[in-house]
């Protein structure tokens, strides 16, 4: 809420500068956002008067005005503004003039027509936020007096008030609170003090609804003479960003300012009989003051007149009987409503108003009669209108807080310091609080308080420690270590697991990636099944993600548009599974590109990614009895399964052409998603050691020719199966395959295998390992019928 | 001088004038061949005097050595010159064999930063689902229907009514209905608002959630784990500063900001944690749904904070825009690499 430092001065003695109250609101939890000089700089700029207009020769937009600047002599201007008429007294910048916002004024010529000056608009002086046309002064400001004189220079604060201190949305409220916070005198108090004067309570309204509405008052006030409020009225209002419409509203709205109670005045010549305060009927019609029409529920609280509903309680007026210039007789309502039942009504109807933000943090019961009080002033005043010697008014003030007792052993313990209790009472005093009894039980000694009425968030100790801290100062509390020994919890396993993970696959190479949880519409438009917020705000947030697939083709998709040769990514977080939204844990690798990065004089051979990098990257995980097997997968070209000891724990493989980002996409993209669980699962197991083998080791080479179709793992098997003792293992290091046979006459690919024997007992003979080797070559020929090359 | 001792020194300084390996090789084929001028003198031991032949096998046998000495210094010193000379030849100025190093992502960097600290300190991980409920979300953190913190219009629900979490506070509940006091935990995790997304603000962001119930704990305790996490990150010199705030679920509640010369714009107050006394209201709902009085409040006090993650990173690697994170460039990862 915006706060005009003017305005508060009125209550309370402030420290000189604006930054210092902002300090001293700031460290006591009211926090300022900004600060704002208003007003205080406008020099050269005069109240004119606009004597004649017309149409401007060259422009359809701009008109050509005559002022008269009190100089004697009538100046031209040429003005972009509609909202004037001849007559109306204006703010004049004179040539030389600088505006607050840097504007500086000389005499021109625009669009062939001089122009002497420039008529300003309230943002254009600094005077408020309305931009749409000129500031109409009022009709008894003086010619060529300077516009400072009206306008006295301001601070405006914006100040950030927390939901637990509606008392604060007010003038007088934060002044209270500033009162509080220096010591310093809360003037004016008195005057807002007490029920209001010579006035009594008559019955003429009936609440239908004392739960939604426990209180309402209605007075009438007769012969009002609705107007534009003068000058200072409006400059009040329009400084902290309201606009100002006619006296009486702007009368309503400034004692909401300025005590927070919010009220609202109806034409009281437009209702038909007496102010009934009910529950709306199902799909009763109500046109508000926005011009909007609402389609009411049971939900709804009402003011209605006998035949119809004329406001939604607490949140917004109806246009037919709001005040107009041709009102003479007006109905000035002040009530309390139930805080939940407005802000459900303001939520559901979407209709948040600066009333329902009060009523909704709850306004203070006891300020509710006296706002009626100040407003019924300030219109006889201001609107010549003459109150009712009764105030309709129906039910009852809501009970004041309930007293609160604090154990001052316990605010210490709270805070961690030691706070005399003189100290911690005359706080608590500062804030309104006044003490009753205090019981001295054994060791600690408990006090009772009476919280104020406009106090309702003080509800128990902790909510006093709180006050006390905020105004002893939370920086006197030094902070202490209170280190303990915490044994560490699954979840702390499964962290370091990961971060093994992750570093597993940065010494590869990879970059981490972390993509967004909540995926696009167009990413689910294909038929993917994945869980759907209800409420989405925007089409890029629209569902859960279901795997880890469609964020690392968006990766890839930026980073080639970007481009980059070489992508190498994986990234591990939760997934969501339909239908039930079960979190899973994932792991996702995403290849693609040129296998190195940028050409390098020591890497000639340009080789592209493929299914073996991704095989391979799989491979370098610490997963136990690793292995792969083809399967036929709709979401991909080539497919396999990932199995850890025969259980899947994910998929792989090569991505169809079409799945693949819509670029030209030279070079497959391959992928596999795992569930990280599982993987991290086996990880929980400790290693344990393994004896280095001392003796060396004996190796032979196999070279084979063998038929297209037999696979790898068809000849490993034939060399493994059955083992030869001595065998320690087989390595594939050749591979040549060629459309048109390896050598005249013959058609298949050639292998060639490295076999290694050792026996960890002693130092192999060349005539043993011969023998095993031979063993194995003839298994080869009889079980595989291949061709052994020499 | 022996004649020997002659053929000794004749053989040094040949050795020495050796240029290369040939001419060091035919030098040794020279003397110590099977036909060489110190192996032929083998032969000449048999004509000579029983008194003479162990004088002179002595001296032979010293000179064999010597020579054979000398020609492996000799052939030692050729081959390091040799070597020398072929790398004399080499231009260190080519670039080195690329090894491309992976990068962890900024925000993981950060939480394994914050968690490092954390558990320094004594705090264990906690753990909770992304999609969770109102109760755990709201109504058990003191926040119930139509409280004006409430902010169902930020709020992401399913269409089942579950909602996704608006911060990790929902741990501290289920950490609490999981054990017993005393509690000491920390819970990374995802966060989500129904918010206009900018350069600030993301839909999912990252929290770690701080719990600490125990004994005695105060604002003290409170002002001290945080102080002291600030200023691991941020390095010693950072000031902290705590000002009163409001959050439902905490009572004191405080929002926590820094400043440090070592950051941009180091005269600025940054706001960089929200944090308070745990509410009792927050004890008691976590009692009604364990059905005991554990976490009882005039017994056990506690404090909770939350460390928003991809403002800290943001902060200490000085990134302009939240969005970054979620494009994953490459460019923009490498650069932590």
């Amino acid at each position: 809420m915006k706060f005009s430092v003017n305005w508060l001065r009125e209550f309370v003695d402030l420290p000189k500068n604006a930054e210092e109250i902002a300090e001293l609101l700031t460290r006591a939890g009211v926090e300022t956002e900004n600060i704002e000089a208003r007003g205080a700089k406008i020099e050269k700029v005069i109240v004119a008067q606009i004597t004649a207009s017309s149409q401007h020769p060259n422009a359809n937009r701009l008109t050509v005005c005559e002022v008269d600047d009190g100089s004697g002599t009538k100046r031209q201007i040429v003005c972009g503004a509609t909202n004037y008429k001849v007559g109306d007294k204006v703010p004049l910048a004179l040539p030389s003039a600088v505006l607050p916002n840097g504007l500086q004024i000389r005499k021109s010529k625009l669009r062939g027509v001089e122009s002497e000056g420039m008529l300003c608009s309230p943002i254009e002086l600094g005077l408020g936020e309305d931009a749409s046309g000129l500031l109409i002064l009022s009709s008894d400001a003086k010619i060529g007096a300077p516009i400072v004189d009206l306008f006295p220079g301001d601070t405006i604060l914006d100040v950030e008030i927390t939901p637990n201190r509606g008392d604060l949305l007010s003038h007088f409220g934060l002044a209270r609170e500033i009162a509080a916070l220096t010591g310093n005198k809360l003037r004016r108090a008195a005057k807002f003090d007490g029920a209001p004067g010579g006035r009594t309570l008559a019955r003429g309204v009936r609440i239908s609804a004392p739960r939604e509405c426990p209180f309402y008052s209605a007075w009438k006030i007769d012969n009002v003479t609705v107007g534009p409020s003068p000058d200072w009225l409006r400059a009040r209002i329009e400084s902290v960003g309201i606009r100002s419409i006619n006296n009486i509203v702007d009368i309503s709205n400034f004692v909401m300012l300025e005590l927070g109670q919010p009220t609202h005045a109806f034409d009281a010549d437009k209702l038909k009989g007496g102010i009934n305060v009910r529950i709306a009927r199902e799909g009763e019609k109500f046109l508000a003051l926005d011009g909007n029409n609402y389609s009411l529920t049971s939900e709804n609280l009402v003011i209605a007149d006998e035949e119809r509903a004329i406001a939604i309680g607490g949140v917004m007026g109806g246009e037919e009987t709001g005040v107009t210039e041709s009102t003479r007789n007006i109905l000035l309502e002040s009530a309390y409503f139930l805080p939940a039942t407005v802000r459900r009504m303001a939520r559901n109807l979407n209709l948040p108003s600066d009333a329902s933000y009060r009523f909704e943090r709850g306004v203070d019961p006891q300020m509710i009669l006296r706002a009626s009080q100040r407003a019924s002033e300030l219109i006889r005043e201001i609107a010549d209108g003459n109150p009712a010697k009764e105030i309709a008014a129906a039910g009852e003030l809501p009970a004041n807080p309930a007293d609160v007792s604090l154990d001052y052993n316990k605010c210490d313990q709270v805070l961690g310091i030691a706070i005399k209790s003189k100290t911690v009472d005359e706080i608590l005093e500062r804030f309104g609080l006044s003490k009753g009894e205090i019981r001295n039980q054994r060791k600690s000694e408990t006090s009772t308080w009476e919280i104020p009425s406009y106090r309702r968030d003080l509800q128990r100790d902790v909510d006093l420690i709180e006050e006390v801290v905020r105004a002893y100062g939370v920086q006197k509390i030094a902070g202490t270590d209170r280190s303990r020994f915490t044994a560490s919890s699954m979840a702390d396993r499964w962290y370091d697991l990961e971060s093994a993970l992750r570093n597993g696959l940065l010494t590869r190479g990879f970059a981490e990636v972390r993509t967004s949880k909540l995926i696009p519409r167009h990413s689910i438009a294909s038929g993917e099944n994945a869980i759907k917020v209800r409420n989405p705000l925007s089409e890029d947030h629209v569902a859960l993600r279901p795997s880890l697939l469609l964020g690392l083709l968006a990766v890839l998709d930026r980073n080639m548009r970007a481009g980059t040769e070489h992508v190498a990514i994986f990234e591990l977080g939760r997934v969501f599974v339909p239908p039930t939204g079960k979190e899973e844990r994932h792991f996702a690798i995403l290849l693609w590109g040129n296998a190195t990065g940028a050409p390098h004089w020591r890497t000639q051979t340009k080789r592209r990614l493929d299914f073996f990098d991704l095989k391979g990257a799989i491979a370098s995980l610490p997963i136990k009895s690793l292995s792969f097997r083809r399967i036929e997968n709709r979401n991909f070209a080539l497919a396999t399964e990932i199995r850890s000891e025969e259980q899947v724990i994910g998929v792989g493989g090569q991505l169809p052409a079409l799945c693949t980002p819509a670029l030209e996409t030279p070079g497959s993209v391959l992928f596999a998603e795992l569930q990280a669980d599982l993987v991290l699962e086996e990880q929980k197991s400790a290693k344990t050691f393994r004896e280095i083998e001392r003796f060396p080791t004996v190796t032979r080479d196999i070279a084979m020719i063998v038929p297209e179709k037999m696979s790898h793992a068809e000849v490993l098997r034939a060399i493994e199966e059955p083992r030869e003792p001595l065998l320690e293992s087989v390595q594939l290091f050749d591979l040549f395959e060629s459309q048109d046979g390896i050598a005249p006459g013959t058609f298949g690919k050639s292998l060639a295998y490295r076999l290694t024997y050792r026996d960890k007992n002693r130092t192999l003979t060349n005539e043993e390992v011969t023998v095993a080797h031979a063993k194995i070559r003839e298994r080869l020929k009889r079980e595989l019928s291949v061709t052994l090359r020499e | 001088m022996h004649p020997l001792e002659q053929l000794r020194d004749d053989a040094l300084r040949d050795i020495e004038s050796a240029r290369d390996e040939q001419a060091l090789e035919a030098t040794r084929v020279k003397y110590l061949g099977r036909s060489g001028s110190v192996s032929s003198w083998g032969e000449q031991m048999k004509t000579l005097g029983k008194e003479e032949r162990p004088i002179v096998g002595k001296l032979l046998n010293e000179t064999r050595n010597a020579v054979a000495a000398a020609i492996e210094q000799r052939a030692g010193k050729l081959r390091s010159q040799k070597e020398t000379e072929a790398l004399e030849k080499i231009d260190i100025s080519l670039p080195g064999t690329p090894s491309e190093r992976g990068s962890l992502h900024p925000l993981t960097q950060m939480l394994d930063r914050s968690i490092d600290i954390f558990r320094r300190m004594g705090f264990a991980l906690a753990d909770g689902p992304d999609i969770d409920d109102e109760w755990h979300c709201f109504d058990a953190l003191n926040t119930p229907p139509e409280h004006p913190a409430r902010n169902e219009q930020d709020t992401f629900y399913l269409p089942d009514g579950r909602l996704l979490r608006t911060h990790t506070s929902t741990v501290q509940i289920r950490a609490m209905q999981a054990a017993p006091p005393p509690m000491r935990v920390i819970a990374p995790g995802s966060c989500y608002r129904r918010d206009e997304v900018d350069a600030t603000h993301s839909a999912q962001f990252h929290q770690i959630e701080g719990l600490y119930v125990d004994e005695k704990v105060s604002v003290a305790d409170l002002k001290g784990t945080l102080e002291f996490f600030m200023r691991e990150i941020f390095g010693p010199d950072t000031l902290v500063q705590f000002r009163p705030h409001f959050f439902p679920f905490t009572e004191p509640s405080l929002e926590v900001y820094v400043k440090s010369k070592a950051l941009k714009g180091g005269e600025q107050w940054i706001e960089v944690a929200g944090c308070g006394m745990v509410h009792p209201a927050v004890f008691e709902a976590v009692n009604k749904a364990r059905g005991d009085k554990a976490y009882d409040p005039e017994k056990w006090t506690g404090f909770a904070f939350g460390l928003g993650m991809d403002r800290l990173a943001m902060i200490l690697f000085d990134i302009p825009d939240v969005r970054l994170f979620a494009q994953n460039d490459l460019r923009f990862l490498r650069q932590f690499a």
